[in-house]
């Protein structure tokens, strides 16, 4: 198994931020999870989570432009770092390798 | 609609800036404004609003949250010694202002310090005592017919009635107090404060016996214990134990000698002499006199908390051992040892007391001369705090935190006040001796705590100080932005303005109210002082006789004897005069119904001339008359008051008959006279006629007060050798009484002076900062044509208005406080609006002078010179 570990939500975080490409930061992360995965995601779990991930080098972020509409603050956009993608791989592989291994029996008729 | 005015809730905005962690603040905070205008177009203002706030409250969590905990500093050494040095010589640069500061600081320490010595000395009273919170007084509220008297004095069979019926109690003293001529080898004094006290006094108590053995001591009769200090009288450097001393008629054994009791004990006593003395030949009037009240009864319980099951069964007690008379016990209270110095007086108290109306009234102008000269010190260092500012600039460049520089300014602080309170001490040691005076106290610093405790104390005073003066000073001065050095007009760093004139502000509102309190204080004393009080008390000298035969078998022939000296105009015998305590006797008196009506009375016992002497008016009736021989044994006068008290006219008291001492009648009333202080109302008086005279007071000529005591003073050896003339005044005795408020006077006064002393220190270094800041302004207006006055009046303008308003804040506070003080007298001044007029005046004086003295220096300096200092 790999050392490393992602949360459910951290990952969907990390996802999220490699479908926006680049124009992942705050808003358009929290719009994009709330309309793909029709729930809601509160701006304080989102941040922490893009910060812890940060700090573990998963992601990757710089300032961009600053609007009227922002009270003139820059926006910070989010990049999958090489570390990351490959977290996101090694995760999704791990998981298909238990998908796989399930029984066929195992899962009820349809 | 526009919806980019709409604001987010400011509060939570805030709130957000505050807490989030500032290198992810920016991005955050942006996307919170996104959402919030999105929302704003979306939905309503109030939900984009409500939502901001959600949303705020949600990412404050950890993460986001930026660390409180600042970095944590060590100073290293060499950064400690950098402050040290900056600070000296910030000291040292300015050293008037120092000056100023370190005086001001220094002088209110040496203040608080004497007063707190003073303060914690006369709460320290009795508490020497090793079984002090197990002692109790037993005191009495009587019930007589017409009133309830409050007395501090017990009878001699409750102390051990009480011991047997109570096992809470384990001991019991009984003392009581004798005024004995003392006489040896041609030595003698009237030893007035002498004691006839039960033998357990030392097992009770914790006086210290230094010779004898205090299981015997004061067992047998006529053995007597001397304190050092009598014993030193009579014996000199002889051994006194085993010798004979005589006292009076008697000869007493010396049995021991004690340590002098403690300056801080309720009563003092010269001596102490054995119960059995007085009880062998009384026993009946030991075991069954229930009422009379001539002793001080102290208890030892056998657990300081049994005081309340004492208590509790002390009706019973009553009731199965005294019963109901006419007159009769209602309640028979225990007093703390500890609490009798300070408690509400009783009637016959024996020693002096306290007052906790001064104790408070000191420690208040004690408070407030520490706060003057803390404000003195933030004054100035906020004044000044601009010349500091390219040091602050500087340190804040290199990347000092704010925290370091309010540490430093803190210390700055903190060095001023212990350079003060090293000036305190030695301030203290030169001015206990009069501070001593002052407050006619001795001050035994035997009292005292040990050094270790007064150490740390003073310690944590001057951090204190140090702290309150220094964090406001601080705090302005490492707020300064480097920036601020290159925009000196930046208001951030003169704008203290405001603050520093509330402070000097509330320097003279103290000011003010200590000068009109203490001026209301001796207007109230004079009032009292210069009371009618109903007699002559001028020029009246007192001399104790302690009923010598010599003087009561001739009295008359003593009498006219001194009225031969020239100088003398009236000479009277009496039992007691005025100002001192009188008998309080049983007696029976007629009422009008014919019946004759128990009570309790106050009595003097007087000769022919007593009236005559001291200018007491008869109202009715006559006084004593030598002619009618009968009068000596049957003829009673009464004052006003208890005519009254009775329900009598003045007419119909004449003939009344009365049962006391002796059988009578009344035969005049006299017009009321304050015989006791003007503390209390005058209560209802007999005077009854005696031979008896334990006291001459003599009249003498008021325009020759020591050629007259000297020609007295002759004929007195002359008459009555073996008589030590041993003299006072009334009028000295009896303002005794108003001891108390007289120090409470002086002491204010003396501490008024000195409040004002260092609030106009702090004035005039903030006078000599503004005139250094204006010496440009004055120099330029003076050569545009001003005169030196209109620049003084620029100058002192703006305190005088700040005395106006500390005026109009005192008045009403001290007005009602004085009012408050002045209910401890039957009679109150009128609290005289002047005397705050006169309080601001001469603050006012004094500030303007100050401020005059260097506004002028100023005013009149060359303007050439200010204009040149570029």
């Amino acid at each position: 198994m790999s050392r490393h570990q992602l949360g459910e939500f951290e990952e969907i975080v990390m996802l999220t931020v490699g479908i926006l490409y680049k124009e992942a930061y705050g808003v358009a992360i929290i719009d994009e999870m709330e309309k793909r995965l029709e729930r809601k995601v509160s701006i304080g779990a989102l941040q922490t989570a893009l910060r812890r991930l940060e700090q573990k080098g998963y992601l990757t972020s710089e300032f961009g432009e600053a609007t009227s509409v922002r009270g003139g603050k820059r926006k910070r956009y989010f990049r999958l770092t090489s570390l990351g993608s490959r977290v996101l791989r090694e995760t999704q592989e791990s998981r298909n390798e238990l998908f796989k291994a399930i029984p066929r029996l195992a899962f009820p008729k349809q | 609609m526009d919806h980019s005015n709409i604001k987010p809730p400011k509060f939570f905005h805030r709130f957000f800036r505050w807490f989030c962690d500032p290198a992810i603040a920016e991005d955050i905070e942006g996307d919170l404004m996104e959402m919030f205008h999105r929302d704003a177009e979306t939905a309503s203002a109030g939900k984009a609003r409500f939502r901001f706030a959600r949303n705020t409250v949600k990412l404050f969590r950890p993460g986001i949250i930026r660390r409180f905990s600042q970095p944590s500093f060590t100073p290293s050494s060499p950064m400690f010694r950098n402050y040290l040095i900056t600070s000296v010589r910030s000291l040292m640069r300015s050293k008037g202002f120092s000056t100023i500061n370190i005086i001001g600081l220094a002088v209110g320490l040496a203040t608080f310090s004497l007063i707190s010595l003073y303060v914690y000395h006369e709460l320290s009273f009795d508490r020497y005592h090793k079984n002090a919170d197990r002692i109790v007084r037993i005191v009495e509220n009587i019930k007589t017919e017409n009133e309830t008297l409050y007395q501090s004095v017990s009878s001699p069979p409750m102390g051990p009635r009480l011991l047997k019926d109570f096992p809470e109690i384990e001991s019991y003293v009984r003392f009581q107090n004798w005024s004995l001529l003392g006489q040896r080898n041609g030595v003698s004094f009237y030893e007035r404060d002498s004691y006839i006290v039960d033998s357990t006094v030392f097992d009770v108590f914790s006086f210290e016996l230094l010779k004898g053995d205090k299981k015997t001591a004061l067992r047998d009769p006529f053995s007597i214990v001397l304190t050092e200090t009598m014993a030193k009288k009579y014996f000199g450097n002889e051994e006194p134990l085993g010798q004979s001393l005589k006292m009076d008629y008697d000869n007493y054994t010396v049995t021991g000698v004690m340590a002098d009791v403690p300056a801080n004990s309720h009563f003092r006593f010269s001596n102490l002499i054995s119960f059995s003395t007085w009880s062998r030949n009384n026993k009946y009037a030991e075991d069954d006199m229930w009422f009379w009240n001539g002793f001080h009864t102290y208890l030892l319980l056998r657990d300081a908390k049994s005081a309340d099951a004492v208590r509790s069964k002390m009706q019973a007690f009553i009731e199965k051992n005294i019963g109901k008379g006419k007159m009769y016990y209602e309640d028979l209270p225990l007093q703390p040892l500890t609490s009798i110095y300070m408690a509400e007086q009783r009637t016959w108290e024996n020693g002096t007391r306290g007052s906790m109306d001064n104790i408070y009234i000191l420690s208040i102008i004690a408070i407030f001369i520490l706060l003057i000269a803390c404000f003195n010190y933030i004054n100035l260092a906020t004044a000044r705090a601009s010349r500091r500012l390219k040091e602050v600039g500087m340190r804040k460049s290199l990347g000092a935190l704010r925290r370091m520089l309010v540490m430093q300014f803190l210390g700055e602080s903190t060095i001023v006040a212990f350079i003060a309170g090293v000036v305190a001490v030695a301030l203290v040691w030169l001015s206990l001796p009069a501070f001593r005076t002052l407050v006619e106290s001795e001050l035994s610093f035997s009292a005292l705590p040990d050094p270790m405790v007064i150490i740390t104390a003073a310690i944590i005073l001057i951090l204190t100080i140090g702290l309150v003066a220094g964090t406001y000073p601080a705090i302005i001065i490492s707020r300064f932005q480097p920036v601020q050095i290159f925009r000196p007009s930046s208001k951030g760093i003169y704008s203290h303005n405001t603050f520093r004139k509330i402070l000097v502000t509330t320097q003279f509102v103290i000011s003010i109210a200590l000068v009109a309190g203490t001026l209301l204080i001796y207007d109230q004393l004079a009032l009292v002082r210069n009371q009618d009080l109903g007699f002559n008390k001028n020029a009246m000298l007192l001399l104790p006789t302690n009923g010598d035969s010599a003087i009561i078998r001739h009295l008359d022939a003593v009498k006219q004897e001194l009225m031969q000296v020239p100088g003398v105009k009236s000479v009277t015998g009496s039992a007691s005069v005025p100002g001192q305590s009188l008998s309080n006797l049983y007696t029976e008196i007629e009422m009008l119904d014919g019946k004759m009506s128990p009570t309790n009375i106050n009595y003097n016992f007087v000769d022919h001339d007593f009236l005559v002497a001291y200018d007491i008016k008869i109202i009715a009736g006559r006084n004593f008359l030598r002619e009618a021989r009968a009068d000596d044994t049957t003829a009673y006068l009464i004052n006003e008051t208890a005519v009254r008290d009775f329900g009598w006219t003045n007419e119909q008291a004449l003939g009344k008959k009365v049962r006391s001492r002796y059988q009578g009648r009344i035969v005049g009333v006299i017009k009321d006279f304050n015989y006791s202080s003007l503390h209390a109302k005058v209560e209802p008086l007999m005077i009854g006629f005696t031979n008896h005279a334990g006291r001459l007071s003599i009249r003498i000529d008021e325009n020759d007060l020591q050629g007259s005591i000297n020609r007295v003073q002759r004929k007195w050896t002359e008459l009555l050798p073996h008589l030590p003339f041993d003299y006072s005044f009334l009028d000295v005795d009896f303002d005794r009484q108003y001891k108390a408020d007289q120090q409470l006077g002086k002491t204010a006064g003396v501490f008024t002076g000195l409040a004002i002393f260092i609030g106009c220190l702090g004035l005039l270094g903030l006078t000599s900062f503004v005139v250094e800041r204006r010496t440009k302004e004055i120099g330029i207006r003076k050569v545009l044509g001003a005169s030196v006055s209109s620049v003084v009046v620029l100058i002192t303008k703006e305190f005088f208005w700040l005395i106006i308003i500390a005026l109009a804040v005192a008045t009403p506070v001290t007005w009602y406080l004085i009012s408050q003080w002045e209910q401890n007298f039957t009679l109150q001044a009128v609290i005289n609006p002047l005397r705050f007029l006169i309080a601001g005046l001469s603050v006012m004086i004094f500030a303007s002078l100050t401020i005059s003295i260097l506004s002028l220096r100023a005013a009149a300096a060359n303007p050439t010179k200010a204009l040149r200092t570029e």
